[in-house]
């Protein structure tokens, strides 16, 4: 029991990171990030040991980070919440981030979430196809396609803000 | 084996490491030889090098402490009220980037990767996930006031706006409310059924082109049915079954049309 959980302890600083990437915002990943460590430790028997238990947490990160999408278009849930949607949104940006590194966050927030957990779990994560797939649940050529359309969108977005900021500097 | 034809499809393969090795030498030849994939490859490589470097640091941060103490079990159970508000920062990110100062998707319009009737699609899909949602903000102007509502909808949208009356279908009218769509202004009119369905309908006087059809970004999130034509544009947003839907949708759009033209 002691090593399943030390093994799990190992894995926080990836949660966060993969977290960080899908929500930006420090407070709200550190969030999911917990209810994955508590939803891991109700079910602790599900994993199998003798394995890494980082395929096991990131497919049950996954699921409550769809999830929680899936419950922002019902109705009600939003009325249990001690905060509006405008005060979120107006969470200061961190100040460690630079300027590209914002924008490019910025920009991975704008394409859909399941294009972004694909691009993410292999682009930043490193995890294989077959691994991503098993975690997203999704078949092999599912998952390809959502990393290419992924990648566009990103890309798409990028020089759109570039665009802008070439016209900002024109005008003035 | 080598020779064989390669596509923009291995360009995700090589970035990811999915290319087998013994390809290896017969892809790079062709980047070789076609510049503009090349030239993609490239931007996707630095785009890939900018995604690790931004959140890179992460990792590196100690771990709250609180996390730490949730796996120990030295946590006290948390109150339903207080947990799981991260989906909502990630639905006011989404709006953020829409209308607020971020614009990221306002700003992708024109670089005609994306299709304007995709805009309008995402666009109406991202009010309806903020304010579909919402208990005691989700309209600006209440059903009860709805002569005012429309007469100031369509005076900032600049088009002649009846509420169209979805009863037949169940959805009664809960208000509307004034969003920003690119550089002009939309009209998003929120409607319930007796089981607490929400659906909107989302109104913009900017289309160029004639288009219609149905949206969503993900398999599980709402849909959205258009209608663009020269001078306006409409998109019917729920996660109703498809079916049922189209069906609201076609009510609203023909009342809409009608609404316009008298």
């Amino acid at each position: 029991m002691e090593a399943k959980k030390a093994a799990i302890l190992n894995e926080i600083p990836r949660l966060r990171r993969y977290a960080r990437s899908l929500l930006r915002d420090r407070d709200a990943a550190d969030d999911l990030v917990q209810d994955c460590l508590e939803r891991a430790l109700l079910r602790l028997d599900n994993w199998q040991t003798g394995e890494t238990p980082r395929k096991w947490l990131f497919t049950i990160m996954h699921h409550l980070f769809i999830d929680g999408l899936r419950r922002t278009s019902r109705r009600g849930e939003a009325a249990m919440l001690p905060l509006d949607a405008g005060e979120v949104s107006s969470v200061p940006a961190e100040q460690a981030e630079n300027m590209a590194s914002r924008e490019i966050i910025d920009a991975l927030q704008a394409i859909g979430p399941d294009r972004r957990a694909a691009l993410v779990m292999v682009a930043i994560e490193g995890f294989s196809y077959a691994e991503a797939a098993t975690i997203l649940g999704v078949p092999a050529g599912t998952l390809m396609s959502r990393i290419a359309r992924g990648r566009e969108d990103l890309r798409a977005l990028l020089e759109g803000s570039a665009r802008r900021r070439a016209i900002r500097i024109v005008e003035k | 084996m080598t020779g064989r034809d390669f596509s923009e499809h291995d360009i995700h393969m090589a970035l990811d490491g999915e290319l087998p090795a013994e390809e290896r030498a017969a892809y790079e030849a062709w980047l070789e030889l076609n510049p503009e994939m090349k030239a993609r490859s490239q931007r996707y490589a630095a785009d890939r090098d900018a995604l690790r470097q931004a959140v890179a640091h992460v990792a590196d941060e100690p771990v709250p402490a609180r996390l730490t103490r949730m796996v120990l079990g030295e946590m006290p159970k948390r109150q339903a009220g207080l947990r799981s508000r991260w989906w909502l920062a990630a639905a006011a990110a989404v709006l953020f980037m829409v209308g607020g100062a971020g614009g990221y998707l306002a700003g992708a319009r024109g670089t005609g990767l994306e299709a304007p009737e995709d805009q309008l699609a995402e666009e109406a899909i991202a009010a309806h996930v903020i304010y579909a949602a919402e208990q005691r903000h989700a309209v600006e102007v209440p059903a009860s006031d709805k002569d005012h509502m429309q007469s100031w909808l369509s005076k900032r949208v600049g088009i002649k706006l009846v509420a169209p009356d979805l009863a037949t279908d169940g959805f009664e009218l809960v208000g509307g409310r004034l969003l920003p769509a690119g550089a002009n202004s939309a009209a998003m009119l929120l409607y319930e059924d007796q089981k607490g369905n929400r659906i909107s309908v989302f109104v913009t006087a900017e289309a160029v082109k004639k288009s219609r059809g149905s949206y969503a970004q993900s398999d599980d999130g709402p849909r959205a049915v258009y209608w663009l034509d020269e001078g306006y544009g409409c998109a019917i947003v729920g996660s109703l079954p498809r079916e049922r839907l189209n069906e609201v949708a076609k009510s609203a759009y023909r009342q809409l049309l009608a609404g316009m033209t008298t």
